[in-house]
């Protein structure tokens, strides 16, 4: 078998054609063709292409470098070159799920039940039902630890036999081509149908100063992990919402005393509220701005000014629970894909992105609700959309 | 093999749990310690990070890794068994 490949200098889909074909140890001709020439105009009669590099296979044309990734993926390329007893190194999965939280372990399900190729990519599993305890509010569960719901959905999963790689940052997606490519930091790259972003969110930072040099030194915002090393100690946490409610809240059997500082009135259940207001530990701050974190190798106090009157006030605490929302994990896609102004992914009732055979489901995306629930239909959505695109695709 | 790997954790902690998880998969032997329960522990704990107050922390020889990261233990382990 013979490779051919037509190229010219400066062309770096030549150059990656080049390096493609020697990474796999397979030998192939090189002709320089500038464009006009006499061998251009030959290539051009017995490829059909006019742009470079032109690859021929055993006189068969492929295409340019693209066909030629493309032929890997799908196992074509070690078929016609004879290379039987090489298995393909890749596989072309009719999903890739980016993320293991609510939204991408329901994905994961619908696509399974649809006998696709599925694979999850993802850091950790049960995303931020992580920093949860006890979820009240999903169908079924009047109260349920949070780390048990993620155990079940994770069984679930593995009943149906999805791969699964966890464990790894994805460091680059390519989503625009038929053929998606997903590259792990490990430097892996995988190929898929579609591509399903279920990658959630992260915690939102007060971006002030002392914040960053003590994480972790009594900065937390985890408060469901590192409350039990706050017993005994004065606390402040920052937020007004739900999530900050439930943070007074855990912390309320531990710490002696709990500074609550919110920029706005607070928002959160006026069940968890009420209880927090009973509570002679916790004192109060509405409309107020935390402007820095003090402490040199470990917190030792907050300063926040009041949006009312300008006044700043210090109190000393062991520790900062930050509980003041989540950012989408959506950085990798801004190029690619259409965003709003807090950086979600934009999705139409059915999950499509805009960009074809690319969804996108849970708290990465616009859609409003940040729920475990929401997350977990918006998931199922997503597969069944993407099991549609496949349909329609063949 | 040197010294045991050890884990210090709390009983909510999720990342705990995939870490002590991670860790059964991986057939590696280790001592975990509740340091919600356990002030001897939180305090050798805080000793061996210099003062942090946070979990899971995981002593991998004389590694010390904050935060469950995979990669990060994965390294630490093949340095351990090597």
């Amino acid at each position: 078998m013979e490779i051919l490949v037509y190229t010219m200098e400066g062309c770096p889909f030549c150059e990656s054609a080049r390096r493609f074909l020697q990474e796999r140890d397979l030998d192939f001709t090189e002709k320089t063709t500038p464009p006009g020439s006499k061998e251009w105009r030959a290539m051009r009669e017995r490829t059909g292409g006019s742009t470079l590099p032109q690859i021929l296979i055993d006189g068969v044309p492929v295409g340019g470098y693209a066909d030629l990734v493309n032929l890997e993926a799908t196992g074509e390329l070690y078929r016609r070159l004879g290379l039987t007893e090489r298995k393909p190194e890749t596989v072309l999965y009719d999903v890739i799920i980016l993320g293991a939280g609510p939204a991408g372990l329901s994905a994961a399900i619908y696509a399974i039940r649809k006998l696709l190729k599925t694979l999850i990519v993802s850091k950790d599993v049960g995303g931020q039902i992580a920093w949860t305890s006890d979820i009240e509010n999903y169908l079924g569960f009047s109260q349920v630890n949070a780390a048990e719901l993620v155990a079940k959905f994770e069984e679930h999963v593995k009943k149906f036999g999805v791969e699964k790689i966890v464990g790894v940052d994805v460091t680059a997606a390519e989503l625009s081509g038929r053929i998606k490519r997903v590259t792990t930091e490990d430097g892996k790259t995988h190929f898929g149908k579609t591509v399903i972003i279920a990658t959630g969110g992260r915690h939102r930072p007060l971006d002030i100063p002392g914040e960053r040099e003590l994480v972790g030194r009594g900065l937390s915002y985890c408060s469901t992990c590192d409350a039990p090393l706050f017993d005994g100690a004065e606390v402040a946490v920052v937020g007004g919402g739900n999530a900050a409610l439930e943070a007074t809240l855990d912390l309320m059997n531990l710490a002696t005393r709990i500074t609550l500082i919110s920029l706005t009135p607070l928002t959160g259940d006026p069940l968890y509220q009420a209880k927090i207001q009973q509570s002679d530990k916790v004192e109060i701050f509405t409309e107020c701005r935390p402007v820095r974190i003090l402490g040199e190798s470990a917190v030792d106090g907050i300063e926040f000014r009041s949006l009312q009157t300008g006044e700043i006030k210090t109190v000393s605490v062991e520790g900062v629970f930050v509980e003041i929302g989540m950012l989408p994990n959506s950085h990798l896609f801004l190029d690619t894909l259409a965003t709003n102004s807090s950086g979600e992914i934009l999705v139409d009732a059915e999950c499509r992105t805009g960009l074809a055979g690319v969804f996108a489901c849970g708290d990465v995306t616009n859609i409003p609700f940040k729920q475990v629930v929401v997350a977990v239909g918006d998931g199922a959505k997503a597969a069944l959309s993407a099991y549609n695109y496949l349909l329609n695709r063949r | 093999m040197g010294e045991k790997v050890k884990i210090y954790t709390t009983a909510s902690c999720h990342y705990c749990h995939q870490a002590k998880e991670f860790l059964v998969e991986k057939g590696i032997e280790f001592d975990a310690y509740d340091v919600g329960q356990d002030k001897e522990a939180l305090q050798e704990m805080k000793k061996a990070t210099g003062g942090a107050r946070s979990v899971p922390v995981i002593v991998v020889g004389d590694k010390v890794i904050v935060g469950f990261d995979r990669l990060a233990v994965e390294d630490a382990l093949k340095h351990m068994q090597t």
